[in-house]
């Protein structure tokens, strides 16, 4: 019985990504007490885990594998790697919830939930989706149940950052759409997967239009030029909304905009200007978020910050065009989403001001906080034996593997720009005492610490044995290329 | 206790002594012989290390796969052994010193003082001790790491200063430079391994082998080559054991034998051969650095700005002697290296200990202590000999090797520039030693009644009895070293 019903679930696993959150969503808004809410939402997001795990585990690791045929939801390489990332980010941030709900009013709290879990439901669809339109719907749920949990905070300046996300949004799906028009029209293909082999009938217009929804894409991953809004977003939302959005929500863009870039790389008159912008909007993210983040005086925002200068290392990584590039691009994903729970998951369990200078001695106040921010620190930094450097490394790999030695350059530079202000925090949290007592901390027994210690130590023990993590990342890469390992 | 089992418990024992003098923090008493008690114990685990590696005994710990062929991994070789001689040795003097001195000065926080120390030697061993580029990477960003909070220790406004502009330079250079230096030698050998006689030679052409030599040398910013030396000035803030171990003990030791192993077990004679203009300009600006750093050190008055300029000039001769490409040029360097290591343990100790008892930590006070404090001045004098490079002292040796390995090249003018930087170093030490061990005594000279304790006198003498230890080693270490420079056939 058991066993059947793993297998069927095995067989719509893509389905049921996309289907368990947002089932899950529904049921937590029926539920009558808060905890049940929060049991619904950790079961649901825990099948997920489960489902996209052992989908990774048949199809990346085990060996040759073509993909999932012509359904309109089907896993892919790249989508994936993507939505087991997105599933386990999503699980932790769930079961921290467990004691960050209380930011909320009570009749809040089960909102704020099925929200979360939209937002996992909504990316995930967005990786298992074959066709565009697929793809445009499931990134706009995840997309608006993430402008409205950072609208939930009781604090109004959240809703300032929600109306810029309202307006990025809006920019964003009229981009998409029109690109996406652009696209079918100049190569008559919806499925990403036919790009590659598709005849293009107008190369000008298939190209502008590629372009199109990568940057449409990159305002949702909060790439610069377009990220202003998740610094407004984070500054002032929920402890809770703050680590979906960071953790959750830009991984999950980066990732289906990875997907697609991976799509249209190899097509015929696609590919250079997919990389053009991929490499342009790189550049101007780890330009741009390091100088802000070296800068910024509020930890979620120098969070915001420098998950925008990840991020363009993602698409540097990714503008290199090449299997190993898309190989580093995960690898840095990955290294992202845990950096991003542990550093504002720290800050969220250890209850300090969200002013840099409320970090200061903080590591002896809240010992187990400030050791998930410092390994998250140190990811961001791309210190050795952390996935952050794994990642780094990977990236500046692949760049010298195609001669792109600016490229590699860049990478070196954020990591430079790295040093400054995740040196800045962990000397915050270790190497200053704090100017005035603050009656915080209450450290070692919150729910929230758990998920918060437990990224904090996947993002060191796969920066000491990445051995199946590379695997996995470099199966993805080259199965959605159609050259499967 | 086998050897791979005693590489590894030399890696760890400095960790555990940080753990234990943590858990021990009081009473103090329990605190310090914790402390020196792990510190007897690595000094014992480095000596027999150091024996086994005399009897051919080979070691290999591979600690994780991080990359794909590349490991985490530890080797004994015997550049290894003899760093961890030196740094267990002079880390069980400077244990006792530490410990002396915390009492004396009242210090606020010991504990930090000893873990941090603790965990710098752990690091300076691993970099020693490392068999592949990656783990010297590893290793080099952790000794900044754990070195930081030593130059910030204090805590007051400069020291935050210090502690900024250290973590600056030295992960800076570490990020910047030595990283994709090395992501470009493994793009170019396939691999990271340190092997005698090198990686490179052959492999790379004669424009990436100078930009990689030069990459190489900066990126190992704690061997200070200019302009890569500002963390050694700044870091004088420190301190008196915090120095020690930074400049005599750990970083700047550690960032010598970095390049030495770059020179030797990454490009060798050949691939240095290949970085021939790289490696004349690196020369050339060591060279001149040297005698800068020791005519500098002439006009500070501040003996911790002194020593620091002094220390730098030693350590830049022992990168002048790697970057020879010959296996005598390499001895000489690891003999600068060793007599660096004693001398400047000896002489900060030294001074540690006058600055304890006496407060006094300007030159112009100095004159005259040595008839209050003849065993501590006259350490400080014996050191500041070997320094210099005066006979039958540690630095004459390398000295002397140094000038010997270059003119056997034909590069007269760095033997001329080493001998220049030993007058302008016995300018800045010799008057001021002789000053102390003649002049008249000071009236009132000890801030403390009781004097200098046996727990600060005794380290500085046994320091200045291992500067003479080269007399009686020197050829022995030859032999001991020869696998570094002698290729596998």
């Amino acid at each position: 019985m058991t066993a059947s019903l793993i297998e069927i679930a095995r067989a719509h696993a893509p389905l049921l990504l996309l289907t368990t959150p947002l089932l899950a969503a529904a049921l937590i808004l029926l539920a009558p007490i808060s905890r049940l809410s929060w049991a619904i939402g950790v079961a649901a997001m825990s099948g997920n885990v489960f489902l996209a795990m052992d989908a990774a585990t048949r199809h990346l690791l085990a060996g040759p594998w073509g993909g999932d045929g012509v359904s309109p939801l089907a896993f892919d390489g790249l989508g994936l790697a993507g939505a087991a990332i997105i599933a386990c980010t999503g699980a932790l941030a769930v079961i921290a919830a467990g004691a960050v709900m209380r930011q909320f009013e009570p009749r809040e709290r089960p909102l704020a939930l099925a929200l979360s879990l939209c937002v996992c439901g909504g990316w995930q669809g967005a990786l298992v989706a074959q066709d565009l339109l697929g793809v445009f719907l499931a990134s706009e749920t995840a997309w608006l149940a993430s402008v409205a949990l950072v609208s939930l905070s009781s604090d109004r300046g959240a809703l300032n950052g929600a109306m810029r996300m309202i307006s990025a949004g809006a920019a964003s799906a009229a981009l998409f759409l029109l690109g996406a028009a652009l696209l079918m029209r100049g190569t008559g293909v919806v499925r990403m997967s036919d790009l590659p082999l598709a005849q293009i009938a107008a190369p000008m217009s298939s190209a502008v239009g590629a372009a199109l929804i990568v940057v449409s894409l990159a305002v949702k991953a909060a790439l610069a030029p377009f990220h202003g809004w998740l610094a407004a977003a984070l500054g002032r939302t929920s402890a809770f909304a703050a680590i979906m959005l960071a953790s959750v929500g830009v991984v999950g863009a980066l990732a289906v905009t990875a997907r697609f870039a991976a799509y249209a790389i190899p097509a015929p008159s696609l590919g250079e200007s997919v990389t053009s912008v991929l490499t342009a909007l790189g550049v101007a993210s780890v330009g741009i978020g390091s100088l802000q983040a070296i800068g910024a005086a509020n930890v979620r925002r120098l969070a915001a910050y420098a998950g925008v200068a990840q991020g363009g290392g993602v698409l540097l990584a990714l503008g290199l065009g090449s299997p190993a590039g898309f190989a580093a691009a995960l690898l840095q994903m990955a290294a992202l989403a845990a950096a991003g729970i542990a550093v504002l998951g720290g800050v969220a369990a250890s209850g300090c001001k969200l002013s840099v200078d409320g970090l200061d001695g903080l590591g002896r106040r809240a010992p187990l906080s400030g050791a998930a921010m410092l390994v998250g620190a140190l990811s961001l930094m791309g210190a050795p034996l952390t996935l952050g450097f794994l990642g780094r490394w990977r990236a500046i790999e692949a760049a010298v593997g195609v001669d792109l030695w600016w490229s590699a350059g860049m990478i070196i530079a954020a990591s430079l720009a790295g040093a400054i202000y995740a040196g800045r925090l962990i000397e915050r949290l270790y190497f200053r005492r704090a100017a005035t007592p603050t009656p915080i901390q209450h450290d070692p027994w919150r729910v929230v610490i758990f998920p918060v210690l437990f990224g904090s130590v996947l993002a060191l023990a796969l920066g000491l044995e990445p051995s199946v993590l590379l695997r996995a990342a470099q199966a993805a890469s080259l199965q959605i290329a159609g050259e499967a390992p | 206790m086998n050897a791979e089992m005693g590489l590894l418990a030399i890696l760890v024992l400095p960790v555990a002594q940080a753990a234990l003098v943590l858990a021990c923090a009081r009473p103090p008493g329990l605190r310090d012989a914790v402390y020196m008690l792990a510190a007897c114990a690595s000094a014992g685990v480095a000596f027999f290390l150091f024996n086994e590696t005399a009897h051919g005994a080979q070691a290999h710990v591979v600690l994780a796969r991080p990359l794909p062929n590349v490991d985490l991994a530890f080797a004994l070789e015997p550049l290894g052994a003899m760093m961890a001689l030196l740094i267990g040795g002079l880390g069980l003097l400077h244990a006792i010193h530490t410990a002396g001195f915390a009492r004396a000065t009242h210090e606020k926080s010991p504990v930090r003082l000893m873990a941090f120390m603790a965990l710098s030697s752990a690091c300076a061993l691993g970099v020693a001790f490392s068999a592949n580029l990656f783990t010297m990477f590893v290793a080099l960003q952790a000794l900044t790491l754990a070195a930081f909070p030593l130059v910030e220790h204090n805590g007051d406004e400069a020291a935050g200063g210090a502690g900024r502009l250290f973590l600056a330079v030295l992960l800076a250079a570490s990020i910047g430079l030595f990283l994709p230096a090395m992501v470009w030698t493994y793009a170019i050998a396939g691999v990271l391994d340190f092997r005698p006689g090198g990686v490179l030679g052959g492999l790379a052409n004669p424009i990436s082998a100078n930009l990689l030599l030069v990459m190489f040398v900066f990126g190992i910013a704690a061997a200070a080559v200019p302009p890569m030396h500002r963390w050694l000035t700044a870091s004088r803030v420190a301190p008196f054991p915090a120095l020690t171990s930074m400049y005599a003990l750990t970083v700047l030791p550690a960032g010598c034998i970095g390049v030495f192993k770059v020179a030797a077990f990454v490009f060798g004679a050949s691939g240095l051969g290949d970085a021939h203009l790289a490696a004349r300009g690196l020369i050339v600006l060591a060279g001149a650095a040297m005698c800068a750093a020791a005519l500098i050190a002439l006009s500070k008055q501040d003996l911790r700005e002194r020593l620091a300029y002094s220390c730098l000039a030693q350590s830049l001769a022992a990168v002048l002697g790697a970057l020879l490409a010959l296996p005598a040029g390499l001895f000489a360097a690891a003999l600068q290296i060793t007599a660096l290591m004693c001398s400047a343990a000896t002489l900060l100790m030294a001074s540690g200990t006058i600055a304890a008892v006496t407060g006094r930590t300007q030159v112009s006070a100095y004159p005259g202590l040595g008839r209050v404090m003849p065993w501590t001045l006259a350490g400080f004098a014996l050191a500041s000999a070997s320094m210099v490079g005066m006979p039958p002292f540690a630095g004459a040796w390398a000295k002397l090797w140094l000038i010997a390995s270059s003119s056997s090249v034909g590069l007269v003018w760095v033997a001329v520039l080493v001998g220049l930087a030993a007058i302008l170093t016995f300018a800045h030490l010799g008057p001021m030693a002789a000053s102390a061990l003649s002049a008249r005594a000071p009236p009132d000279a000890f801030i403390r009644p009781d004097g200098a304790s046996f727990l600060l006198v005794a380290p500085v003498a046994l320091g200045a009895v291992a500067t003479l230890s080269l007399l009686v080693f020197a050829n022995s270490l030859s032999e001991f070293l020869s696998p570094v420079w002698t290729p596998p056939p």
